[in-house]
């Protein structure tokens, strides 16, 4: 933070757009947070980073724990800094008579409707067009946290090389929440381990790394 | 008639006459039930002679009512009342409403803490077209009119509940009056400055002088 990246008095007539991390200072791009420079043609720049708060987002999938319930909207908790809402009618098909009950403590995949800086984030079970789409709570598994950056890599396409090492010997689900949340389900409880201390240590290992440290993990098993 | 200065000392609950003789002014009011003129607050008791053209329901009767009042016996600060302008700072914007610190009425600063709500089908459209409220509700964004620490100018529509007033800016010279920008600025000694006092562009925007940045605000029309 505090790097000058681009200097603009030099460059005019240009439109920049400018992503997450980066801030324009009258004259100067300079960088808000510590990671990489990225550079999208034909004129975007943003800088990648990882951390374990998140900052919450609109169009975001996030996994959330309800707090509390109120007569409109769900209380859930995104890891971010303020608790964001659930209306009560937005789930597919949802009217004043089937509103579903959710305890205080139950995980839910969710997704960021409207994330403005100084007001509640707004979330809804639905996708855009107000299919269910697989949102809506998570029974059993194993809920863990992880930063943000690691959430982003899972969720990478192509599929991240540890998922796709674990998935080939392994059957199991999982949930990845933008807000540093991971959920696992499988058969068994050492499966659901097994997975998930993989990906926590995957993150700063390199495809093949993940790949050998997979291997290593469920020799030790079988 | 001469007005007589009486200094005395009247606590609330005191009666101060009946309906049929005296008006209930600033300070006092009238209980129906019983016909009588209380007092409200504390202070000191003072008559007005009656208003000449007053429409009074006694004057069938030929008798104009002196009216009586009390004052306080120490200076209060202003007290909004409803048709007053205030000028209130907001402090939290949410879905449908926004939560506004009254901070002067009129041109007096007030003594105490008051707050006020303004709330989404107040703060846009005026309210006599209501054509134009039921349809364009929806798309009316509390965010796209506030944020919080804006300095805005309404109107105080009642005493509300017993949490805020309620407040309305839908008129065009109610609104932002200041706002500061999300921008930073890095002055000469690397001291950073958080925010620049943004310009009005438009009854929809304003800008930030150091960085040209546009943001949405519904921006009061300023007083020529």
């Amino acid at each position: 933070p505090g790097d000058v990246v681009l200097d603009l008095s030099n460059m005019t007539n240009h439109t920049i757009k400018l992503g997450g991390g980066l801030r324009q200072d009258c004259d100067v791009i300079s960088v808000m947070k510590a990671g990489t420079l990225r550079f999208s043609k034909p004129n975007k720049y943003w800088v990648e980073n990882s951390q374990k708060r998140y900052v919450p987002h609109a169009e975001d999938s996030v996994l959330g724990i309800v707090v509390d319930s109120r007569s409109d909207n769900f209380l859930v908790d995104i890891k971010g800094p303020a608790i964001a809402f659930l209306p009560v009618l937005a789930f597919e098909g949802g009217t004043r008579r089937n509103i579903p009950k959710f305890e205080i403590g139950t995980l839910l995949y969710v997704r960021v409707v409207k994330a403005n800086p100084g007001m509640n984030p707004e979330l809804s079970c639905t996708d855009a067009s107000g299919k269910a789409a697989e949102f809506g709570a998570l029974k059993d598994g194993y809920m863990f946290e992880c930063t943000t950056g690691l959430s982003r890599m899972l969720l990478s396409s192509p599929t991240c090389p540890v998922l796709d090492a674990l998935g080939k010997k392994l059957s199991f689900e999982i949930a990845v929440g933008l807000n540093g949340r991971v959920w696992v389900n499988a058969a068994s409880p050492p499966t659901t381990i097994i997975v998930a201390n993989a990906i926590m240590n995957s993150e700063t290992l390199s495809g093949a790394q993940q790949r050998i440290m997979v291997e290593k993990l469920l020799q030790k098993i079988q | 008639m001469e007005e007589e200065k009486e200094a005395v000392m009247v606590t609330p609950g005191e009666v101060l006459g009946r309906t049929s003789d005296v008006k209930a002014g600033r300070g006092a009011y009238a209980a129906l039930h019983n016909d009588t003129v209380y007092a409200s607050l504390t202070g000191f008791r003072r008559t007005l002679p009656p208003a000449p053209d007053s429409s009074d329901q006694y004057i069938i009767c030929n008798l104009q009512r002196p009216t009586i009042e009390v004052t306080g016996h120490k200076a209060h600060g202003p007290v909004p009342q409803p048709g007053s302008v205030v000028i209130a700072r907001v402090t939290k914007v949410m879905a449908r409403t926004a939560s506004a610190d009254i901070m002067c009425v009129g041109s007096k600063s007030v003594r105490e803490k008051f707050s006020g709500i303004i709330s989404i089908y107040d703060s846009y459209f005026d309210d006599r077209q209501q054509d134009v409220r039921a349809t364009e509700i929806d798309k009316v964004e509390m965010h796209l009119c506030f944020h919080p620490g804006d300095i805005v100018r309404a109107h105080v529509l009642s005493l509300g509940d017993a949490r805020a007033y309620f407040l309305s800016t839908a008129k065009n010279e109610l609104g932002v009056v200041s706002a500061e920008s999300i921008a930073v600025c890095a002055s000469m000694l690397y001291i950073l400055c958080l925010g620049a006092t943004m310009v009005p562009v438009s009854w929809t925007e304003m800008q930030c002088p150091l960085t040209g940045q546009i943001e949405q605000r519904k921006v009061a029309k300023a007083a020529s």
